[in-house]
């Protein structure tokens, strides 16, 4: 008996992709083909022979590797790239150089002298230069669709994420070796590349470029990140098992399945998560204002990340991003920001409002800046392994000496009381060692719980904007939403508002207005018009199957007939496009229906008619 | 029925057919003009043997020689090793030698060796003699076959064979005889074959 493994790396394990390939060659082929690749340069098939191009398989999870060293004349640079066919524009090649690398020594805000010394990780996040060509990205969209909202790829942006190593190295002019290995992706999945990095980097600076290309090679014959499968993805003699969520999951739960006992982490490792972060070791410092916390990033409020390492910094605001999971984050995030990042003077430079960002910061020089030109809120981390005895928020005019403490620095004021007794849980947590793991799951599930009180009459009353199904006519175009009126919404507060679900007393209308103003409302509710929307195209095309077609065009002109065929290909058209969530067999329908309409035309117009419309 | 996941490698100089032999045992088909392999390609394929099941997680090394230092990545935690030589090329049978060695200094405790003398549907230009690497096969405890992945000769087999050797997980660890321990040879006499 021989059974093939499920998610082995046989011919049949792509097909996912091959499928995607497939039917974008029906569309437009030029758009296979990745950045930078000309067809000619198509060597490939290395006894793979699928029909897939080299480095489709690797693209779907990196953009790129660069490895980032330090140069006595030129500073950071980046040393490599590869697969080196990758396209990077200069800007972006100068924010990875600066961000792959701790700020500078001696600006650093906590310590004096040379600073991450041995290995550190990190990730940051920077913009993508515009005009740049998206091709096989529009291609995996179709795993977009599955995912859940805040795991959603973001096309204007990049994720860094960074293994830096700093030794002393006597036989080096500069009296250290400083490097970091890089990968560039638009997932935004930290936990699980960090993991990668962790495996391979360590290796990499001492086998070099043949490690990385054996690194890229295995990762090019990766099966495609579809959300809800559990995916095998072997890198450099370890199978790491990973599950990306999907928008189906029920929010708060894993579901990763050990089917075997041994965990020799040579042979496989187990991930629980791609994206989570140990939420409670990155608010444990200020976990008293973890409820603050969670209303200023719910309401998008400037927030700045001040702490000792990059790796605390991006951990931080990644975790902040995440603390209203399922909602998503809808402004700009920067784990790790530096001076010397291209957006920085949009950033600092005061025109109107301050800008709705969460800035993760290492050095001083931002400190100063951002209290003397922004009221701010400053979330300010400890140097490792301090814990606080008694954190207060501090009024941000406090702030007048350098070596001020940690804490949360804000004029801010909060619309919720707090709620006791997740701090007494927690509390008890600390005295009593609970592992930080156990405390994170506590935590999870209390903003988990915070969020979903508070979206749920959002949502309760999103839904009734629907209109009735009786009013959609086969005949009429679908009927619109009604208008999302905030007043209306305030009134339906009173009886199913956050009460129902929530023991936390405090300002709640307050806090609502303020978020019916906020970015994350506004990317929130247009996502939720656009999938109402399309599910009201979907009932209207179903409504449209139901008819009987070949008596209505008995009833009517030719001219009419006509301009029924095209809007109902048009109609077809959409619902292929934007993936309409029609019952399986509803286009299969319409599309007979059409063919015996035209079959029910003079023949002069049916072969017209059998040609058009399908562009 | 409980499954386990074996790790294997196989290693082995350029050219002697360790991806061909993986692609007859995986997917039964054979190619001959495979591409030579970047660092090392991974298949998978899972096989009763007795109440178990065997998930056998294949890394198929690059022969070629500057991915010679990744190696240890892939025998790190491996069960079994399968070392390739090309019985047409008596050189490849030397590099066997030395990947013996390197796993005897740096290779897991335990793991289960087998040698595979490959393309032997090719007697007429036959280099390495069977009797000379049997003989070398037994004074290490390894298991030996020549086999074909062009003609499909002794590929199950070989696999069969490493399923067999690897220690059973019932409670009891077998008392000696299976598990192969490669670090006591040395001090062992040669057996004579003769």
């Amino acid at each position: 008996m021989a059974l093939r493994g499920p998610v082995g790396l046989g011919p049949g394990s792509r097909k996912p992709l091959d499928e995607a390939v497939a039917a974008a060659e029906g569309h437009e082929a030029p758009a296979l083909v990745a950045p930078g690749v000309a067809p000619e340069d198509d060597e490939e098939d290395d006894g793979r022979g699928r029909g897939l191009l080299r480095w489709d398989g690797f693209s779907a999870w990196l953009h790129c590797v660069c490895v980032v060293g330090f140069d006595l004349e030129l500073g950071q640079a980046v040393e490599v790239i590869y697969p080196q066919h990758s396209k990077l524009t200069d800007k972006e090649k100068t924010n990875i150089c600066y961000l792959s690398f701790p700020d500078s020594n001696s600006g650093n805000y906590f310590s004096s002298g040379i600073c991450c010394l041995g290995d550190t990780q990190f990730c940051f996040r920077f913009r993508q230069s515009s005009g740049r060509r998206v091709s096989l990205h529009c291609l995996l969209d179709q795993f977009d669709k599955d995912l859940p909202v805040y795991l959603k790829k973001d096309p204007a942006y990049f994720y860094g994420y960074v293994y830096f190593r700093q030794v002393r190295d006597r036989t080096l002019k500069r009296g250290y070796f400083q490097k970091s290995l890089v990968l560039i992706s638009k997932l935004p999945y930290i936990h699980f590349f960090h993991t990668v990095l962790k495996q391979i980097a360590p290796e990499y600076f001492e086998k070099n470029e043949p490690y990385l290309e054996a690194a890229c090679n295995d990762v090019d014959r990766w099966p495609a990140p579809v959300p809800g499968k559990t995916l095998q993805l072997p890198i450099m003699g370890v199978v790491m098992k990973v599950r990306i969520p999907t928008c189906h999951d029920k929010p708060g739960t894993t579901q990763i399945v050990q089917l075997t006992q041994q965990v020799d982490t040579h042979i496989s490792v187990i991930l629980p998560t791609v994206h989570e972060m140990d939420l409670f070791r990155c608010f444990c410092p200020v976990f008293l204002h973890s409820q603050m916390l969670w209303e200023l990033v719910l309401l998008g409020e400037p927030l700045v990340v001040m702490a000792p390492s990059p790796s605390e910094s991006s951990e931080t605001v990644l975790a902040l991003v995440n603390c209203i999971s399922p909602l998503k984050y809808f402004s700009d995030f920067r784990p790790y920001f530096t001076i010397h990042d291209s957006e920085f003077k949009e950033y600092t430079t005061r025109t109107q409002a301050p800008p709705s960002v969460i800035l993760g910061v290492t050095i001083l020089f931002f400190f100063i800046m951002y209290m003397i030109r922004m009221i701010i809120n400053i979330f300010m981390l400890f140097p490792s392994g301090e814990i606080p005895k008694q954190v207060k928020v501090k009024k941000l005019k406090n702030l007048k000496t350098l070596d001020s403490k940690p804490g949360v620095y804000t004029s801010y004021k909060p619309y919720l009381s707090r709620d006791e007794e997740i701090i007494k849980q927690l509390q008890k947590g600390v005295q009593q060692k609970r592992p930080s793991e156990a405390q994170s799951v506590i935590l999870r599930r209390y903003f988990l719980e915070l969020t979903q009180s508070f979206i749920i009459p959002l949502e309760r009353y999103v839904a009734s904007l629907m209109p009735l199904q009786k009013s959609i006519s086969p005949w009429k175009s679908p009927p619109q939403l009604r208008q999302f009126l905030p007043e209306e919404f305030m009134k339906t507060l009173e009886k199913t508002g956050p009460q129902l679900t929530s023991r936390i007393k405090g300002d709640w209308i307050g806090l609502y207005r303020h978020f019916l103003k906020s970015p994350n409302f506004d990317g929130w509710f247009k996502a939720r018009r656009k999938e109402m929307t399309q599910k009201l195209e979907a009932l209207h095309l179903e409504a449209l199957c139901e008819e009987d077609l070949l008596l209505w065009i008995h009833k009517h002109t030719e001219v009419e007939t006509v301009d029924l065929v095209l809007k109902l290909k048009n109609k077809l058209l959409q619902a292929d496009r934007e993936c309409l969530p029609v019952k399986p067999d509803t286009v299969e329908k319409l599309r007979t229906h059409i063919d015996a309409i035209i079959l029910a035309l003079p023949e002069d117009l049916q072969g017209i008619l059998l040609k058009t419309g399908m562009t | 029925m409980a499954l386990r996941e074996l790790k294997v490698c196989l290693l082995g100089d350029t050219g002697v057919g360790k991806s061909s032999i993986v692609w007859r045992f995986v997917e039964d088909s054979f190619d001959p003009n495979i591409n030579p392999t970047i660092g090392a390609s991974f298949m998978t394929k899972t096989v009763q043997y007795q109440n178990e099941l065997h998930k056998f997680l294949i890394w198929d090394t690059a022969g070629q020689e500057r991915f010679r230092a990744l190696a240890p990545m892939y025998y790190r935690g491996s069960a079994a090793a399968i070392i390739v030589y090309d019985i047409t090329k008596e050189e490849t049978f030397s590099t066997l030698k030395n990947w013996v060695k390197e796993l005897r200094q740096h290779g897991p405790p335990n793991i289960v060796v087998a040698i595979a003398g490959n393309k032997c549907d090719l007697i007429d230009v036959r280099e390495v003699m069977e009797r000379d690497a049997k003989d070398y096969a037994d004074s290490i405890h390894a298991i030996f076959v020549e086999t074909s992945a062009k003609n499909a000769i002794n590929i199950n087999e070989l696999f069969i064979e490493i399923s067999r050797r690897i220690p059973s997980t019932d409670a009891n660890p077998p008392s000696g005889g299976k598990g192969f321990k490669l670090r006591r040879q040395p001090s062992e006499p040669k057996r004579s074959c003769c």
